[in-house]
């Protein structure tokens, strides 16, 4: 084990409750399992938020997502790392430009910036209008695939719950 | 000079917060929010086609002879098996999955509730090295992905002291009382007709089941005629319900005292009944060293 002992339980396990139950795991098929139910959770999640988390995009929905600038935050969610603080705007070395942001994440440790928060759009009429017209596009302009570039890595997400 | 013995019990606790546990806001918000947190359906009838209602016992008695060898905080258990049963609620699963989902549901609610959670290479050796720690590092995931990443459910044992600091109890009895009813709330879940039930509910019967086991309601007549009434009020619960609510948690106390009883006696087959009867059985629940 990879901690200290004095972090770790030391209480040995015994033989007698050392068992397996229910016959031989398949492995393989734990694996694919895994997969499939994993990618189910990110679709729900983008279904529920309208955000691909995997691409870091916004998606139409009922959520306006918007880009936040970090300058207003409190200094604890902002870098300190290499990057610097001062920098959210996107002046900043670009790490690795083409990967998804979830990479770079794991990539770059615990590093955080701030990305989006969003809001819910109310379903009014003038805004179904609204948004075929207008708001849409700057959706769309949003689906920045630049936007990555300016992650690191942790992310907030500011929302207000929908009344059920 | 002057010798120090500084060995101390290496977990620390915090002192229990009376601005939580004496405010009736805390137990509101308890009783409003508990639901949340139960499984949505039955699932050996609707979800799962594999497992079947004894194996989620075999896998529950295996959890909590593991939490007891590990000696993990006693709301673990119980945490760990509100995951598994929310998990097979939505998931259809084999039956060789299972013991997986109970190391990693184990594993999750230590994490919440431990200074010093049980690591993975450990509940892996307890599956005798059938599941491999990065798989349950990867099913954690899965299992976090699928309760929404709402782990801190409402237990029993959150309304424990609620319930006992509103009953007129003797001062020296109320460690006794709480053991016991901690033993009945772990009893509950690891018997599925408990699963769908409130944890206040659960919590208010084994109370009530510990009270009348110790015999404290006969010593206390004051006690007795209004323990089930008293108790219904503090939690808000039908008076019905809790009363069928604590003869079902007595009948599995005496069904589980019953199968320790089998299995010693296939054992120790060269015992006759009598003997063993003799031995083992306690004539009261106030022997039973729970």
């Amino acid at each position: 084990m990879s901690e200290s002992p004095s972090r770790t339980r030391q209480i040995p396990c015994s033989g007698k409750l050392c068992r397996n139950l229910f016959g031989p795991v398949d492995h393989e098929q734990l694996q694919q399992d895994c997969q499939e139910l994993m990618q189910s959770c990110t679709q729900e999640a983008q279904r529920r938020w309208n955000f691909d988390f995997i691409t870091e995009t916004p998606l139409e929905g009922d959520f306006a997502w918007e880009r936040v600038r970090g300058l207003d935050l409190p200094s604890i969610y902002r870098p300190s790392g290499p990057w610097g603080r001062e920098d959210l705007g996107g002046k900043r070395p670009k790490p690795q430009p083409s990967s998804p942001a979830l990479l770079q994440m794991s990539a770059q440790g615990d590093h955080v910036d701030l990305s989006l928060s969003c809001t819910v759009v109310p379903l009014t009429p003038e805004r179904e209008e609204g948004s075929k017209a207008g708001t849409s596009q700057p959706t769309r302009k949003h689906k920045q695939t630049s936007m990555t570039d300016f992650y690191h890595s942790k992310r907030r997400l500011i929302f207000y719950k929908r009344k059920p | 000079m002057e010798l120090l013995c500084c060995e101390v019990d290496p977990i620390r606790r915090a002192v229990p917060d009376p601005s939580l546990l004496f405010d009736d806001r805390v137990l509101l918000n308890l009783l409003t929010i508990e639901e949340r947190y139960l499984p949505q359906c039955s699932y050996f009838k609707c979800v799962q086609k594999d497992i079947q209602p004894y194996m989620r016992r075999m896998v529950a008695t295996w959890m909590l002879e593991v939490c007891e060898e590990q000696k993990c905080e006693e709301e673990v258990f119980p945490l760990a098996m509100n995951y598994l049963d929310r998990f097979l609620a939505g998931v259809p699963t084999p039956k060789c999955r299972l013991q997986l989902l109970g190391a990693v549901c184990m594993f999750l609610a230590s994490k919440l509730k431990e200074t010093i959670p049980l690591t993975a290479e450990k509940l892996c050796i307890y599956t005798d090295n059938s599941v491999k720690p990065q798989e349950l590092l990867e099913w954690e995931l899965v299992v976090l992905g699928k309760l929404k990443w709402n782990l801190a459910a409402v237990t029993p044992h959150d309304f424990i002291e609620h319930i006992l600091r509103k009953l007129p109890l003797p001062k020296d009895k109320l460690l006794l009382i709480r053991k016991h009813a901690q033993t009945f709330i772990a009893l509950c879940a690891t018997d599925f007709n408990f699963a769908m039930y409130p944890p206040s509910m659960i919590a208010t019967g084994s109370v009530g089941a510990a009270i009348c086991g110790l015999q404290l309601d006969s010593e206390d007549n004051s006690l007795s005629e209004h323990l089930t009434e008293l108790l219904a009020k503090i939690t808000n619960t039908d008076v019905d319900c809790l009363k069928a609510c604590q003869e079902q948690i007595e009948a599995v106390l005496v069904n589980n005292l019953r199968q320790v009883r089998q299995e010693e006696q296939q054992r120790n087959p060269a015992k006759t009944v009598d003997e063993l009867d003799q031995a083992s059985t306690p004539t009261d629940v106030r022997d039973v060293n729970l």
